[in-house]
């Protein structure tokens, strides 16, 4: 084969592209990953350069198809660097006939050179004759039946560094529901007492990644009728006070040296934010658009955000937000939307603002007066807490504080001084800096 | 009624703000509102986030009008299409919102000029559909200028940014079509 690779191959993630090297790796970590096989970038660089795909590949997929025995397939692009969202996705196409697969090939491709896919990488400084790969794999069906779900999970809290599973899972649903945020997710641990053994086996294969990794580790899976699969591993590039606490403790534990945990980490990451801590009453979670934490009277529109901002701080909380929204968002300590990601204009215009804000938590639904959030009714004029880190928000005031690893920063900043040899009293980010900049000599 | 759905794309705002989108004299403007608020479409509220804003009923009126003018222009295929193009350029523009709030730096700026030549043949295809349209390539034009002149809060951290009058022209868009967010 000169086109296909299975996903066993170990050729490199260049060639492959870093979700199908991930399958790869959980493959031969003894981890179950439904069967499939990889289209190289190198078939891209060429279907990019002809204007048609390179002659074998029809039937070098053809036969890999063959092999699968699969009746529906996933077909997913995936390049060596992470372009998330920019490409096409295809799900659930049958295996046979063929053609259908090799244009969604084709289409994976040709969604390399879209003008937002472009404007990403001149960004993010990727050159744009990389191409992409394509894995193809047997469907898995989280909507299967009730004994079957999708999810999400980072091996450590990704907003506080710590040492215990975190994610959401969707039970009854395929993948791409959990990806597009519409649905309502509930919390990872929510597994635990309705798929104990689905459960038990997700730690245990986090425990085998992290160890392969050295790190903190981003895990996608689906469990089909009690059977847990695994679609997608990397680390889980953790930032701010998360990246603090993961690179001191896998330093204390042994599993990296204190040089490594002092590269891992970015004086940005020593920044102070304010932060929700312990025990919250958590009624919705989405993405964190805009550090800090904001508490406030609830708003569900402009007009009350104006209106209620007079008598103390409010919490607007909007569907999503329209230009009608904006005098309510500068009224407003924080903002919530229901729907929407980091790059939505809520997001823009909170940051423009410096307004702490949520972005994207699925399963608000906000009408007149109040919102509902699962089964419970916030009515506006209640009092909220939200993280615009973690993306929490929570009923009441929970405790709140901007010095969240206190203990971990010191320990990781001694090391820094004693690698620069420099103990005077400075800023945190300038003796991680100095520390780097020996390191790194 | 231009004024009236100048408004209503705009959100709340002042008088001021509105006769610079609008691209008129204030007392042309404001002779304007006046008449809108005896008619009970407008409203104006006081205090440090008020000023002028479209009523219930103005809402009601405005989504007649603006169906009604489509209609007449008979051009829906020509916005429609115009929208189509739109939203690809939309998220690309968002992306590059969020990578300078981040980062503020040239290449994010250079990037910007190059969707801003990309959107202008869309703003073009759009003002020749429905003229008020034209407004916007001025206006982005203009922010897009002071941007280029040091003043870099009008890439998204002033109410006359141009992220800002992007998010107008969407969902001046929207509403033209009648299509719910």
């Amino acid at each position: 084969m000169r086109w296909v690779h299975p996903l066993t191959s170990g050729r490199p993630a260049e060639l492959v592209g870093g979700k199908a090297h991930g399958l790869g790796v959980l493959t031969r970590l003894g981890l179950p990953v439904p069967p499939g096989f990889v289209v190289g970038a190198d078939a891209c660089r060429a279907y990019l350069r002809d204007g048609v795909p390179p002659s074998g590949l029809a039937s070098e997929v053809r036969s890999a198809l063959a092999g699968l025995a699969a009746a529906e397939v996933s077909v997913r692009s995936g390049a060596s660097v992470s372009m998330p969202g920019m490409m096409t996705t295809v799900l659930g196409l049958p295996a046979d006939p063929v053609e259908p697969v090799l244009d969604a090939v084709a289409e994976v491709f040709a969604s390399w050179h879209t003008p937002r896919a472009r404007t990403y990488r001149d960004l993010n400084g990727i050159p744009h004759d990389l191409g992409t790969a394509v894995t193809i794999q047997a469907m898995v069906y989280g909507d299967r039946d009730p004994r079957s779900g999708t999810g999400v999970a980072f091996t450590r809290d990704p907003t506080t560094g710590a040492p215990v599973p975190f994610g959401d899972v969707l039970f009854g649903r395929r993948g791409d529901a959990v990806v597009s945020g519409r649905e309502p997710t509930v919390p990872l641990g929510g597994l635990a007492a309705r798929e104990p053994r689905v459960w038990a086996e997700l730690t245990r294969a986090m425990a085998r990644v992290e160890e392969h990794y050295r790190d903190a580790c981003y895990l996608e899976f689906t469990y089909e009728s009690g059977d847990l699969w695994f679609l997608q591993v990397r680390p889980g590039r953790f930032t701010g006070a998360a990246a603090v606490v993961v690179a001191a403790d896998l330093a204390d534990a042994g599993v990296i040296d204190r040089t490594e945990a002092l590269l891992r980490v970015a004086p940005g990451d020593l920044r102070r934010v304010a932060r929700v801590t312990g025990p919250a009453d958590v009624v919705a979670r989405g993405l964190g658009a805009c550090p800090g934490v904001a508490t406030g009277r609830v708003a569900t529109s402009a007009e009350a955000a104006v209106r209620m901002a007079a008598a103390g701080p409010v919490v607007l909380v909007r569907p999503e937000t329209s230009p009608l929204d904006l005098r309510g968002m500068a009224a407003a300590a924080g903002i919530v939307t229901a729907r929407g990601g980091l790059a939505s204009h809520a997001a823009v215009v909170a940051r423009a603002m410096g307004r702490p804000a949520v972005v994207g938590a699925a399963g608000l639904v906000v009408a007149a007066g109040a919102f509902g959030a699962g089964d419970r009714t916030i009515p506006e004029g209640a009092t909220v807490t939200i993280d615009g880190t973690s993306g929490v928000v929570a009923l009441g005031e929970p405790a709140v504080t901007a010095s969240l690893a206190d203990a971990h920063v010191h320990r990781l900043l001694g090391w820094a001084d004693d690698v620069s040899g420099d103990a005077s009293d400075r800023p945190e980010p300038e003796r991680l800096s100095a520390a780097q900049a020996v390191l790194r000599q | 009624m231009l004024t009236l759905h100048t408004l209503r794309c705009a959100g709340s705002t002042t008088l001021a703000r509105l006769a610079e989108i609008a691209g008129r004299p204030e007392p042309d403007v404001e002779s304007e509102l006046i008449d809108l608020a005896v008619a009970g479409l407008v409203t104006f509220e006081p205090g440090p986030f008020g000023g002028w804003g479209v009523t219930p009923a103005g809402r009601a009126a405005h989504a007649a009008w603006i169906a009604g003018e489509l209609a007449a222009a008979g051009t829906r295929p020509a916005v429609a299409g115009a929208l189509d193009r739109f939203l690809p350029l939309n998220a690309e523009l968002l992306d590059l919102c969020e990578a300078w709030q981040l980062r503020p730096d040239t290449r994010v700026l250079t990037l910007l000029d190059d969707l801003d030549r990309r959107a202008e043949p869309v703003c073009a295809d759009l003002a020749g559909a429905l003229p008020r349209f034209g407004r916007y390539r001025e206006r982005l034009a203009g922010a897009l200028a002071r941007v280029h002149a040091g003043e870099t809060r009008y890439v998204t951290d002033d109410m006359a940014s141009y992220h800002v009058i992007w998010f107008q022209l969407h969902e001046d868009l929207l509403l033209t079509l009648g299509i719910p967010r």
